[in-house]
């Protein structure tokens, strides 16, 4: 589980209407299995929030623990254990390797701890998503709704507590972003993990257990 | 290859050029084999000197004595102090006193066919610094002879010269064993004789040798001083070519065998060789080990954005660090393997070339070299982890 503890980012200190926000400044407890929605608009933190949650930022005041650890003390090692079995994530701004292609790119995060999954998963996901056509070309051909749907697969590959989705779905048309939202609930349920997913506006795209402002 | 192994391979590329990786590896494998060269050189040299199974051991003995010079006429006696200094010198494993004769003494032949006199004079010295197994080097009054060592020079010197000149008949080492002499001791107290007996031939001690126990009897009963003097030692060394002992003996005006400490320049020469192709070889590893950080650092830093995506993903400083050392240490591995071999063949090539001079030196390489080359293998892999290590994780990043 997350547990916040006056988590507040150093560029957010001084900023007006920050005390209105759910989350900064605030002692916050995600249980585990949660599915946690956190909506805000552009330039309030969204992303530095799933950073600081993964382990990448360390520029705030307050602590933020994950299963009871302080994440700021955790070592190189502990860290990439953290995020190779219990942490997975979408980035907003993806992160794929361009000169990999898709297949490489997801089975890159399968092979990286002992497999979740069979790589066959790979091809039966990519079909759920319709972008098996696309897997042996390089990512940097993909279109960036297909790359989005990539780093969602690279996400669900691995096994994990918790997922962290950056706005998972801002370059999906509806349909495809709800045969995402199937999958992402069908391997959350698998592993009884939870999620949080940022995004800018409400939505029901899942059932929630916690709608957060931030 | 891992399914990860794989993929890091493509992501992770060297782009150094190939020409300069190759000269880089061709720097470090005459650097390693200049350290290992040297290392042998000087194992070698050690069993040189060591040996038992070179017929021309080095290891012997020297008599030393003072320089006779205009100073130091008449004063030849060695005194305690200058022998407590010999026998501390580390290359000086035991010293013995050559004691002479003080005393007059003559050997007459007994046989009127072959007739023989000569004035003469003894020494004695510790029986284990004789080079002959005698079981009977020993004398007392009722002995039926005084049984006597002489160089091996003498009966040369009779044989090849004497012989010839005086138109007598050669004799053989046998014969000369077999002959009974007449020994005359004389002095204050009047003159007693005995039968004398060659019974050995020495290589080693250019005198006429005879057991402790005459020499102490005849010094006590026939000597015009009671002073017994000490103008002669004999020293057994290891190396008789060490420079020290050189040195040591030209600092307190001694002198010796000069034939056998000639080698000692040699080893000089030799030792600095050795030394500078060490020193040589040092310089050079220590340059290479650099130029080859140079290109982990380089590699490192040409694909720093995959190494950062990579640890974002969750790769682990031990999967990180195993997938470049397993991309560069295995060409260290091999460039030490290659240097080693070479050793090896040169070693064999050396063994072959000196046994025909009758010098043996193993034919194969020193378990030392060996472990020198380990030794190697072990620094570049503590140089490789570090430089990863500091590459890959400058300020802990996560």
């Amino acid at each position: 589980m997350f547990e916040l503890k006056n988590v507040i980012p150093f560029p957010l200190i001084e900023k007006k209407g920050v005390e209105k926000s759910n989350i900064w400044n605030k002692q916050l407890l995600f249980d585990n299995g949660e599915r946690i929605k956190i909506t805000a608009p552009s330039g309030t933190g969204k992303t530095t929030l799933i950073h600081q949650l993964y382990g990448l930022r360390k520029d705030f005041n307050g602590s933020i623990f994950f299963d009871g650890i302080e994440i700021k003390q955790l070592s190189s090692h502990q860290i990439a254990i953290q995020r190779q079995n219990l942490v997975g994530i979408v980035f907003q701004d993806l992160r794929l390797f361009n000169q990999l292609t898709a297949r490489e790119n997801i089975e890159l995060k399968r092979v990286l701890q002992t497999p979740y999954y069979d790589s066959s998963k790979i091809e039966e996901m990519a079909q759920l998503l319709g972008i098996d056509h696309i897997l042996d070309q390089p990512a940097s051909s993909c279109s960036y709704g297909e790359q989005q749907r990539i780093c969602i697969i690279r996400a669900l590959i691995q096994p994990f507590k918790w997922l962290l989705m950056d706005e998972p779905f801002s370059h999906l048309d509806n349909k495809n972003k709800q045969l995402a939202i199937e999958l992402i609930s069908n391997e959350c349920n698998k592993r009884n993990a939870g999620f949080i997913l940022t995004d800018l506006d409400d939505d029901l795209y899942f059932t929630y257990s916690r709608i957060l402002y931030l | 290859m891992s399914e990860l192994n794989k993929l890091l391979n493509k992501l992770i590329r060297d782009n150094a050029g190939k020409a300069k990786l190759f000269t880089a590896m061709v720097g470090l494998t005459i650097a390693i084999l200049l350290l290992l060269i040297s290392v042998q050189l000087q194992l070698n040299f050690n069993e040189l000197l060591n040996s038992k199974n070179n017929k021309d051991s080095i290891a012997n003995f020297l008599i030393i004595n003072k320089e006779i010079t205009d100073a130091s006429l008449g004063n030849t006696q060695l005194d305690d102090s200058i022998i407590n200094q010999i026998k501390g010198q580390s290359f000086v494993e035991s010293v013995g006193l050559l004691s002479p004769s003080r005393f007059k003494a003559s050997i007459e032949s007994n046989s009127s066919q072959f007739p023989f006199y000569t004035d003469i004079s003894f020494e004695t010295v510790p029986s284990a610094f004789i080079d002959l197994q005698q079981t009977n080097w020993t004398w007392n009054e009722q002995s039926p002879y005084v049984p006597i060592i002489i160089p091996t020079l003498f009966l040369d010197f009779y044989n090849f010269q004497f012989s010839l000149s005086q138109n007598l008949p050669q004799i053989t080492p046998a014969i000369v064993k077999m002959v009974l002499f007449k020994v005359t001791v004389y002095g204050k107290n009047g003159s007693r004789s005995f039968n004398g007996k060659i019974v050995g031939f020495s290589d080693r001690i250019a005198s006429m040798l005879v057991p402790p126990e005459f020499m102490n009897w005849g010094n006590n009963l026939f000597a015009a001083d009671t002073k017994n003097q000490v103008s002669r030692l004999i020293i057994k060394t290891k190396d008789p070519s060490n420079p020290n002992l050189t040195k040591f003996l030209k600092q307190h005006q001694l002198t010796t065998d000069t034939d056998k400490t000639r080698f000692s320049k040699y080893r000089k020469v030799v030792d600095t060789v050795v030394k500078l192709i060490g020193v040589a070889g040092f310089i050079l590893f220590i340059f290479s080990i650099f130029i080859f950080t140079l290109f982990i650092q380089i590699t490192i830093a040409n694909c720093k954005e995959e190494i950062s995506l990579l640890i974002v993903l969750g790769i682990s400083p031990n999967q990180l660090r195993k997938f470049l050392m397993g991309r560069f240490f295995p060409i260290y591995c091999w460039l030490v393997l290659i240097a080693t071999i070479i050793v090896m063949i040169l070693q064999y090539l050396l063994h072959i070339n000196l046994a025909k001079q009758l010098v043996m030196i193993s034919p194969f390489i020193d378990p030392i070299t060996l472990g020198s080359a380990l030794m190697v293998i072990l620094v570049i892999w503590w140089a490789n982890k570090s430089t990863i290590q500091k590459a890959v994780y400058p300020k802990n990043a996560h």
